[in-house]
């Protein structure tokens, strides 16, 4: 499966993640020293006090040498210190946020394709019932609603509805416990992040099936004397994943970037947190590094997404 | 060579001819969701002017009612957690959603078209340069790409639409690429070109015109995305600056308060969804109306 021009091309393309990661903090580095105001302006430091903060942090030096500097230590994997809280590196604390975002986003994806595809095949099993109906207005409102308004209205039904009428037995409660929560906590979120994708998800397995389901071998399996479910899921089901399978780079990339919000609405630790908390404080250290993190994040996913192709179609080669 | 009249009246009669804006019109007419969309998109957009000249309270004015009333004759729609009414920034909110779904795709049109029609017609190193810089900006989320956009710009209502439309031009100018590269080879516009006519006489008069049901949908749909993403980022803090509401920054105030007054958040929420289903509507009508594959 994985031939020696597989690795070569994923070694090609964890050079061009480099350079891409590069690129975005680069940018945002000379971006945010262009912007007024900093973490430091709001501590009212004065004279040598804030001289000599400046120094620690090398601010007072040309920005060309910042430049240098912060490309060198990138390179490393060194993204600096934190401004509002002095000598925590940076660094660590990304590098746990993207693997707790991940965690969320890859449980999401698993949401988005699973109950995406259920919906669909359903759909099309039943097409034209009420069933159909049912579904198929689930997934034109789904895809229709941002994934934070989504949240909100799970919350008010899980968190607070449902505390109301089982008097507080059964209902879910808004938290993160430890690093990398529990499944008590991590599913409402990822079913927000992954509701709108498994709209998309059922909308296309929906018509792939439909689509399938009129082809002759499908004719010839029934023919055959084959049982529904068989036809249903080793006939029809494999050739219908296959345009679902070219929309998982663009859900994954839906499902980074809705995980900004969604994790600040469930209070998870993981990248968007961070970017919400470092823009509001104006520490610009951290807000470099988070964007590095997201570019990261986006290119390892989009390798993973790419490489999945090769597993599950056998014609693709790299 | 004459024909007999009796063999012309029993030809069969020729499908009465329709032009193609027409009979889109028609086929939209019978599409009952893409009526109630648009029905409902008039109303966002009467009560958007109407607050430009009235809304029952300051949209700004903090203290017209008690923090956390819900709904009453007052406050129709509730008070939110500083005091103002939610009725009246729901009203304004509206305004500035439409001024930016609306606005983000005037500039997505300005750009994207002539690049698209530059590139398609002209070919050679312009479409070059321009295919490089679209899958160049299709390979970067382009949230994240808009979101350190306001953020380098700093928030207000112009930088927003202008982050938007850089994350979205690409679409527009890869379809009208494409449409143009199927148009210029047709007959009519060989015609043109033989009559002396100069390209921008061309692409402008005739292969634009051609063009314009896939560039109307296709705009259609650009109108909620950009929506959507001015949510995201008021929500994210990052959109119009206050007191100016948003649909998503009032969504993102109500959130704190949602076990004691749930309104504050539904309001908004619903108002952003509804909207944004109705362009979805819409479009969709529209596609079946004007995409000439689904003709019969």
């Amino acid at each position: 499966m994985f031939t020696r021009g597989t690795l070569i091309y994923i070694g090609q393309r964890l050079v061009l993640i480099t350079l891409a990661v590069l690129g975005v903090s680069s940018l945002v580095f000379v971006g945010v020293h262009r912007l007024p105001g900093d973490a430091l302006f709001s501590e009212h430091l004065h004279g040598t006090q804030y001289e000599l903060t400046l120094h620690h942090y090398g601010l007072d030096r040309p920005l060309w040498q910042q430049y240098v500097t912060f490309l060198w230590n990138m390179l490393h994997g060194d993204l600096g210190e934190s401004l509002v809280n002095r000598g925590v590196p940076i660094t660590p604390i990304v590098a746990r946020e993207m693997s707790v975002s991940a965690e969320v986003g890859m449980v999401a994806l698993i949401v988005t394709v699973g109950l995406g595809m259920s919906f669909g095949v359903i759909a099309a099993l039943r097409q034209n019932t009420w069933i159909d109906y049912v579904l198929s207005t689930t997934s034109v409102i789904g895809y229709s609603m941002p994934n934070f308004v989504i949240a909100t209205f799970l919350i008010l039904v899980f968190g607070v509805w449902l505390e109301n009428v089982t008097q507080g037995n059964f209902f879910y409660q808004i938290g993160w416990p430890g690093r990398y929560g529990s499944i008590g906590a991590i599913w409402l979120p990822a079913f927000a992040l992954g509701f709108p994708s498994a709209s998309i998800v059922a909308r296309m397995t929906r018509a792939s099936m439909l689509e399938i389901l009129q082809q002759d071998f499908i004719r010839t399996a029934r023919a055959k004397g084959l049982p529904t479910a068989t036809i249903t899921i080793r006939h029809a089901l494999r050739n219908a994943l296959i345009p679902v399978v070219t929309v998982l780079g663009p859900l994954a990339m839906a499902i980074i970037t809705g995980g900004v919000v969604v994790e600040n609405i469930f209070g998870i630790p993981g990248l968007g947190k961070e970017f919400a908390t470092s823009i509001l404080n104006r520490d610009y250290n951290v807000v470099i590094g988070v964007f590095t993190g997201y570019a990261a994040l986006v290119g390892l996913t989009n390798l993973g997404v790419d490489l999945l192709y090769v597993v599950i179609d056998p014609r693709i080669r790299y | 060579m004459a024909t007999p009249a009796t063999i012309v009246a029993s030809q069969p009669i020729a499908p009465e001819q329709a032009s193609l804006w027409s009979d889109a019109w028609r086929k939209l007419r019978r599409n009952r969701l893409a009526l109630a969309g648009a029905i409902y998109l008039t109303f966002v957009v009467a009560v958007a002017l109407t607050a430009l000249v009235y809304t029952p309270y300051p949209m700004a004015k903090v203290g017209v009612g008690i923090p956390y009333t819900g709904p009453s004759p007052e406050h129709l729609l509730g008070v939110d957690t500083i005091g103002r009414d939610v009725l009246s920034r729901l009203m304004v909110g509206a305004q500035v959603s439409l001024l930016v779904g609306v606005g983000t795709q005037l500039v997505v049109l300005a750009i994207g078209v002539p690049i698209g029609l530059g590139a398609g017609y002209f070919r050679g190193w312009f479409d070059q340069v321009m295919t490089f810089v679209i899958n160049l900006f299709y390979g970067v989320p382009n949230l994240l790409v808009a979101l350190i956009l306001v953020f380098l710009l700093g928030p207000s209502l112009t930088n927003i639409i202008v982050a938007i439309a850089s994350t979205g031009w690409m679409d527009m100018a890869r379809l009208v690429r494409g449409q143009t590269l199927s148009l210029r080879e047709r007959d009519f516009i060989e015609a043109s070109r033989a009559s002396g006519a100069r390209p921008a006489k061309i692409l402008f008069g005739h292969v634009l015109p051609n063009a314009l049901g896939p560039i109307i949908v296709q705009a259609t749909f650009g109108v909620p995305a950009a929506i959507l993403f001015e949510a995201f980022m008021s929500f994210l803090g990052l959109g119009v600056p206050p007191p100016m509401p948003s649909w998503g920054s009032m969504a993102a105030d109500g959130i704190v308060a949602i076990r004691i007054a749930a309104y504050m958040v539904v309001a908004p929420a619903l108002a952003l969804s509804l909207t944004l289903m109705a362009f979805n509507f819409v479009g969709d009508g529209l596609r079946d109306a004007l995409d000439p594959r689904q003709r019969r």
